[in-house]
């Protein structure tokens, strides 16, 4: 028996955005303001991991609020003004954790990250916190009355965006599904072969290339990732339904959110930074890998089951 | 040809494919012929990608090792792929789409060849990167492009 369910799950979560965000953008300014380049590091490992955190955070959002289609207890509309709120929250928060994810990879190579890097990941933490906070507010509108201030008023979403004008988008132009699943493809062919090359060093296959040199290519496997990441919520915004009840892309999900803590490994972590050609990995390096090649490979495995397994188009 | 295809699609083996209320059939051997996809473009965008010049600290020679896992992608890819062709061979087969992502298959896989031999020929050190190499690796990483789109789009278009 389960123990509980996806709605559920958004609720233990939904406070990891603001609050995460809140630490972040303090351990930022400390560092900032302390001129401490450890701290600084570490601010932006918060904004990576707050990112990859926010993921499931919003795509749980959008199942409690098929969930609760229909029920006359609670309001519609504050769910959408919700939806379209945490929409905003949610692409904010994830260009900040690339730019971070960017300024940690430089900080590995160079000793030191780009200078445009601090000014834009200060600006778009301190949008990504403008808008997050009050799209949590919103949400615990939906079901506290005892914090509204004014009990009949529905809170408007006070963004340019809308999930519904990104499921017109999609669903009203025929050639917008396929061309996204063509470049959900390309990103995958991208995305597999950077972080297949780089976990397969350390599981000692081209061993003859140092560690250093395969880390030049993570941002390669980070842009399809983001093409991925872009083309996937287009389908998930487009079709929710096919997604939220549907055990294959719970998986998906869960294989990314360790493929995306492993991601952050092969980016920081000394020891295998320091692996010259010929150099073997240590066992926990090996088994990290292995289990990182893994989860991509479930990745995609869920991926292309999801109209099998589960109920997908 | 339509005798062929018709018979083809007609084997008991085309019918367990397409048919066997199994997760086995169907939907594990695309499944697998999209992991192959992965293995195959991606293991040959990266070495694409290091002959255009990213990651020039790479070096070339022991990339070569990278055939291994391009080859395993493409035979797993040939495989699953006969099967899945067997399995509606008579829409496929008659899709004009579905040869154009052959053709674009067999660029790719002809570029993968070429350059193989331009760096990796001379027996000893892998040559030095040169223009030629660089409208190899161009070629190749346009070619799976173009079959990936076709090979997509395959699911959309009659």
């Amino acid at each position: 028996m389960p123990f509980m369910n996806i709605t559920h799950l958004h609720l233990l979560m939904n406070h990891v955005p603001t609050v995460g965000t809140v630490i972040g953008v303090g351990l930022f300014l400390l560092a900032l303001v302390r001129r401490n380049e450890h701290l600084k590091h570490a601010s932006l490992e918060v904004f990576f991991l707050i990112a990859l955190a926010t993921l499931p955070v919003y795509l749980t959002g959008v199942a409690a609020q098929q969930a609760l289609q229909g029920r006359p207890d609670v309001s519609a509309a504050a769910i959408a003004a919700h939806h379209d709120a945490a929409l905003l929250a949610f692409i904010l928060m994830m260009i900040t954790g690339f730019v971070a994810w960017l300024a940690l990879w430089q900080f590995r190579r160079h000793g030191r990250s780009a200078g445009w890097t601090t000014g834009a990941i200060l600006l778009l933490a301190v949008l990504t916190l403008a808008v997050v906070a009050p799209a949590a507010n919103i949400g615990g509108e939906i079901r506290h009355p005892e914090i509204k201030l004014d009990a009949d008023a529905i809170a408007p979403a006070g963004v340019w965006i809308s999930a519904a004008a990104v499921q017109d988008l999609v669903t009203t132009r025929p050639w917008v599904w396929p061309a996204a699943e063509t470049l959900h493809f390309i990103g995958l062919s991208l995305l597999f072969g950077v972080l297949f090359a780089v976990n397969l060093r350390l599981l000692g296959g081209l061993r003859g290339v140092s560690f250093a040199s395969l880390h030049r290519m993570l941002p390669w496997g980070m842009l399809g990732f983001g093409v991925n990441l872009i083309t996937g919520m287009l389908f998930f915004i487009a079709a929710p339904e096919q997604y939220t009840n549907n055990a294959p892309f719970l998986w998906k999900i869960i294989c990314l959110m360790v493929a995306g803590v492993d991601l952050l490994y092969l980016t920081v972590f000394d020891k295998i930074w320091a692996l010259e050609p010929g150099d073997e990995a240590a066992m926990l390096d090996k088994a990290i890998a292995a289990t990182a090649i893994v989860a991509w490979v479930g990745v995609i495995y869920w991926g292309r089951m999801l109209p099998f397994l589960g109920n997908a188009f | 040809m339509m005798d062929f295809l018709g018979w083809l699609e007609g084997t008991g083996f085309s019918i367990w494919v397409r048919e066997a209320p199994t997760i086995w059939a169907f939907s594990t051997i695309l499944t697998l012929h999209t992991f192959g996809m992965g293995v195959l473009v991606g293991a040959s965008a990266l070495l694409d990608l290091r002959l255009l010049g990213i990651g020039r600290t790479m070096p070339l020679g022991p990339l070569e090792s990278l055939y291994r896992i391009m080859w395993a992608g493409f035979w797993l890819n040939l495989v699953t792929g006969t099967m899945l062709f067997a399995a509606d061979a008579t829409s496929r087969g008659t899709q004009w789409l579905f040869f154009v992502k052959l053709l674009f298959v067999g660029l790719g896989v002809a570029t993968m060849i070429l350059i193989r031999r331009q760096v990796y020929g001379a027996k000893t050190e892998p040559v030095a990167v040169n223009g030629a190499t660089r409208g190899l690796a161009v070629a190749s990483l346009g070619a799976w492009v173009a079959a990936i789109i076709s090979g997509r789009l395959l699911a959309y278009v009659n």
